[in-house]
C-alpha cells in the first residue's frame, strides 16, 4: 500500500514537473497531434523524387534537420549512419532533411557514406521545425517518432550518443 | 512510466534552446554612416557566439546607390573537414563599405546577411537584417550608430 502510494506519487511529481517544463519553455506536450504535420511532409529526396514521411510510420523514426553549412550537424551525423547500420532490421530509421542545396547534400552524403535518406528541404522545412518546437530555428533539430507516430522527443543541437541509445533502446 | 519518462527527458532537452539566443540577439547589427560614400557596419556577437566571414553580404537600397566590395577583416583561422579553411569572427567586427551614388542627406536601407553557430553545437541558418540610415549632410561628421533592434524592443525580448 505505501509502496504503491510512494509510487503514484512519483510518477505524479515526475509528471507535474514533466508538465511545468513543458509550459516553462512554450512546449505543447509531445504527441499525436504535434507528429501529423511532420509525417505529412513531402519533399524531393537528392535524385528529385518526391518522398513522404510516413512511408516509415510503424518504425522508429528519427528525423535530423541539418545543413552542410553546420559543423555541429556533420560532426552528429557518423554516429547516426553507425546506428542506423546497427539498428535499421530492428525498425530504426534516420530521415535527414537538409537545408541546404541539393548539390552539397549530395557530395556530403557521398563523403560520409550515408546510408539513410537525406531530403531537401527549403526554409519551408525550416518554417515547420519551428512548429514542431525548434523556435530559434537553428540546426541541428532532431524529433523522435515512436511507432504509433508520436513525437516522444525533440532535441536542438546534437543528439548525444548515450541519449540516443536510452532513448532507441526504449522505443524499439 | 517509460512514456513520462521520455516526456521529462523532453522537458529537460528544451532548457538548451531556452539559453539560447536568438540569432539577431547573438549578433547584434548596427551601423553607421561615415560620410555619404562610406558605412560602416557593427557586429556585436555575444559570448559564446561566432560568425563565418565568407558568409557576410550587404546590399543597399534605394536603387541607384551601389555598394562596393565590403572590407572585412582577417578572421581566425580553422580548417573545417568539409569545407577547408574557414575564417570564423568573435567579439566586434567592424565592416567598412564604399557606397556609390548616394546624396548628402539621404536615407539609404542597410541590409546585412549573416551566418554563425553557438559553441554549445548549434547554427542558426543564414540571418538578414536590415536598418535605415540616413547620410550625413555635405560637410557634417559621421552619423550616429543605428541598431537593427532598437534597444527598448532588446529589454522586452
Amino acid at each position: 500500500m505505501t509502496k504503491t502510494f510512494v509510487r503514484w506519487t512519483a510518477v505524479a511529481v515526475v509528471a507535474l514537473a514533466a508538465l511545468a517544463g513543458g509550459f516553462y519553455f512554450g512546449r505543447s506536450t509531445p504527441g499525436e497531434s504535434t507528429a501529423a504535420p511532420l509525417l505529412g511532409l513531402t519533399l524531393p529526396d537528392i535524385d528529385g523524387r518526391d518522398q513522404r514521411l510516413d512511408q516509415w510510420r510503424g518504425k522508429v523514426l528519427i528525423v535530423n534537420f541539418w545543413a552542410t553549412w553546420c559543423e555541429p550537424c556533420r560532426e552528429e551525423m557518423p554516429e547516426f549512419v553507425k546506428t542506423q547500420a546497427r539498428l535499421g532490421d530492428k525498425g530504426l530509421q534516420f530521415v535527414g532533411i537538409a537545408i541546404d542545396q541539393p548539390d552539397k547534400i549530395r557530395k556530403f552524403s557521398s563523403d560520409l557514406g550515408l546510408n539513410y535518406p537525406s531530403l531537401v528541404g527549403g526554409y519551408g522545412a525550416l518554417e515547420l521545425s519551428k512548429s514542431l518546437g525548434n523556435k530559434l530555428m537553428a540546426l541541428p533539430f532532431s524529433l523522435v517518432v515512436d511507432r504509433q507516430g508520436r513525437v516522444v522527443y525533440t532535441q536542438l543541437g546534437p543528439l548525444k550518443p548515450e541519449k540516443l541509445t536510452t532513448i532507441i533502446n526504449e522505443l524499439l | 512510466m517509460i512514456a513520462v519518462g521520455l516526456w521529462l527527458a523532453a522537458a529537460t532537452a528544451f532548457a538548451a534552446d531556452a539559453e539560447l539566443l536568438p540569432a539577431e540577439q547573438a549578433f547584434r547589427y548596427s551601423a553607421r554612416a561615415l560620410d555619404n560614400r562610406t558605412l560602416e557596419a557593427v557586429f556585436v556577437i555575444a559570448d559564446g557566439y561566432y560568425l563565418y566571414r565568407d558568409k557576410f553580404s550587404f546590399a543597399v537600397a534605394p536603387d541607384g546607390t551601389v555598394l562596393g566590395a565590403p572590407e572585412l577583416p582577417a578572421g581566425k583561422i580553422k580548417t573545417d573537414q568539409f569545407f577547408g579553411k574557414v575564417e570564423t569572427y568573435r567579439g566586434t567586427v567592424v565592416v567598412k563599405l564604399p557606397l556609390a551614388g548616394a546624396a548628402p542627406g539621404q536615407s539609404v536601407v542597410l541590409t546585412a546577411d549573416s551566418q554563425g553557430c553557438a559553441d554549445i553545437g548549434v547554427c542558426y541558418p543564414p540571418t538578414r537584417q536590415k536598418l535605415t540610415l540616413a547620410l550625413p549632410t555635405a560637410g557634417a561628421g559621421p552619423t550616429a550608430q543605428v541598431d537593427a533592434i532598437p534597444p527598448k524592443k532588446r529589454w522586452f525580448q
